[in-house]
């Protein structure tokens, strides 16, 4: 027997593989669909103000936002897409010969998580501040659509931006659905028709918020968004100076 | 399983040869069935492609041009050749024994017919071993790892005793009609075929090894290979049935084990192939949800 072959991986490959299949939901897909909602933001036509506002929140965590990010998005995130690429080297598609939409849907899950992870590592360089070692790194949390909307100003990064993001969400949207097989929500061919229309559904709102978040970037007033920025940052500092008044307009006190 | 073998071609080519053909009417002698086969000799050998031709009947099956090929054992350009060698026993798409790939798309001999598969691939037919089996020689391909994944799931019902177990219990009109769709699986393994996750496994027997390693050898192998929708199928049919059930754990922790249902990627094409029509995603669904229970309680309940 191969017994002295069997490595740990092997021996817990269902647990792996269903750990795998969870954290495509959670927490890698639930971070997403948070992502892009919050950047859709962007489109509330108030020079980003709204989208400064919600990446500020996020950024009130303060030292804690480094080990929730490591924590649930880039770790699961790197677990998801290691034991994505054994999957995908173990597979053999074979549309050629079954072209069945299944089939077709099999092999977009592997090619678009392929350029999902090429897409992701790229996006992290390019704007988390990791990404300064190496001359990336541009998003400034205190002045984020504007520095977002700079980054982003070239073509070929928008297009790029477009293909990654579609196939982020044409992964996600797809994976919600075949997670659900894998877990036996849907069992049914009726069951996983009905679940399929729900993924659909899904994958076309985040695809539209994803886009609208990318032209929304794109047709940003950089010089307006900077002064709102700026402003926004003046506020917040006059709140964070111990002893100053709840508003930076002075209000006459009620207890005398 | 019929073997063809080539102790009738001589005979029959000689009466070809004879010129009975001659008696037949204009129309059929005109038309002929254009042949392509990929051959292999010899296990682990060298395959190589083989053009025949065959005079039409209607309402022929590839079975029947096997026949012919094999009655003729001449290649298209007139050289005498050992006829092509395949499987087939039942002849109804029943017994699985001849599922080959026939224009590239795996499914059973026996009921590809030759007037259908000119109108809607062209005038060739070509024939392949499957490719996700060893093959024994041209269209044989050794299929022990699709039984020997129904000996991993236990698929049966176990009732072997000494002494007489009475009755067995009753089982309800729906679960009849549930699980009898899954029993008329017939290991033919066209599910494995088609199936993207499903690799071609083939482990060649050593110099040196003697037959029982080998053998623990292939079963190892098989055994750590994806065990493929029949099998995930077969073990919803059994852990369905009221007696099959009393076994059912140890059906999980082989359905979990490694090669087991995980490895499903969901590309559904076994339900789209099985000439059956076999339910074979809503098994795996199935499967997946008794796996994801399982797992809970051999997590908590121990």
């Amino acid at each position: 027997m191969s017994q002295s072959s069997s490595s740990f991986l092997e021996r817990h490959q269902f647990l792996i593989y269903r750990l795998f299949s969870l954290a495509g939901l959670i927490p890698v897909g639930a971070f997403l669909v948070v992502h892009l909602l919050t950047n859709s933001s962007i489109l509330a036509g108030d020079d980003g103000r709204t989208f400064q506002s919600r990446v500020d929140m996020i950024h009130s965590l303060g030292p804690l936002l480094i080990p929730i990010e490591w924590a649930f998005i880039f770790l699961p995130m790197l677990f998801h897409a290691a034991v994505g690429f054994v999957i995908i080297a173990n597979g053999m598609p074979n549309v050629g010969s079954y072209a069945y939409v299944g089939n077709v849907r099999y092999t977009l899950q592997r090619a678009t998580g392929m350029i999902a992870f090429a897409f992701i590592v790229w996006h992290v360089m390019q704007l988390h501040w990791l990404g300064q070692p190496f001359g990336g790194g541009r998003f400034d949390p205190h002045h984020a659509a504007s520095s977002a909307a700079e980054a982003l100003k070239p073509t070929v990064v928008a297009i790029l931006y477009a293909i990654g993001v579609l196939s982020t969400v044409f992964h996600f949207a797809n994976g919600l659905w075949t997670l659900g097989i894998t877990w036996g929500l849907w069992t049914s061919p009726a069951a996983m028709r009905r679940a399929n229309a729900v993924s659909v559904v899904v994958g076309i709102g985040l695809a539209a918020a994803g886009l609208g978040a990318l032209g929304g970037m794109r047709s940003l007033d950089v010089v307006k968004a900077r002064e709102a920025e700026t402003w926004m940052e003046k506020q917040k500092q006059v709140l964070s100076v111990p002893g100053a008044a709840v508003t930076p307009v002075p209000i006459p006190s009620p207890a005398k | 399983m019929i073997k063809a073998v080539g102790a009738m071609a001589d005979l029959a080519a000689s009466a070809a040869d004879n010129g009975d053909h001659q008696a037949e009417s204009r129309e059929s002698e005109s038309r002929m069935v254009r042949v392509r086969v990929l051959r292999q000799d010899i296990a682990g050998g060298e395959s190589y492609w083989e053009r025949f031709e065959v005079p039409y009947e209607p309402n022929m099956n590839v079975i029947s041009v096997l026949q012919k090929i094999a009655a003729q054992a001449r290649s298209q350009d007139g050289r005498h050749v050992a006829p092509v060698t395949w499987d087939c026993c039942c002849l109804e798409e029943v017994c699985g024994s001849c599922t080959m790939l026939i224009n590239g798309r795996t499914r059973m001999a026996c009921s590809a017919l030759v007037d259908k598969l000119v109108v809607e691939d062209g005038e060739e037919i070509e024939l392949r071993p499957m490719s996700k089996f060893p093959v024994v020689r041209d269209l044989v391909v050794d299929r022990r790892r699709v039984f020997r994944a129904l000996e991993k799931i236990e698929a049966w019902v176990p009732v072997e005793g000494s002494y007489d177990l009475g009755p067995g219990p009753r089982i309800s009109p729906e679960e009849q009609e549930d699980a009898y769709p899954l029993s008329t699986c017939m290991s033919c393994g066209c599910c494995l075929e088609a199936c993207p996750q499903y690799t071609k496994i083939e482990v060649v027997r050593r110099d040196d090894e003697s037959e029982a390693d080998f053998d623990a050898r292939r079963k190892a192998a098989h055994d750590s290979g994806f065990i493929g929708a029949h099998a995930i199928s077969q073990t919803v049919l059994f852990n369905a049935h009221p007696t099959g059930r009393m076994i059912a754990d140890e059906r999980m922790e082989a359905l979990t084990s490694k090669g087991g249902i995980q490895v499903c990627g969901n590309a559904q094409n076994c339900v789209a192939v099985c000439p059956k029509h076999i339910p074979l995603t809503r098994s795996i669904a199935r499967a997946g949800r008794a796996a994801t229970v399982w797992a809970i309680k051999k997590l908590f309940d121990r």
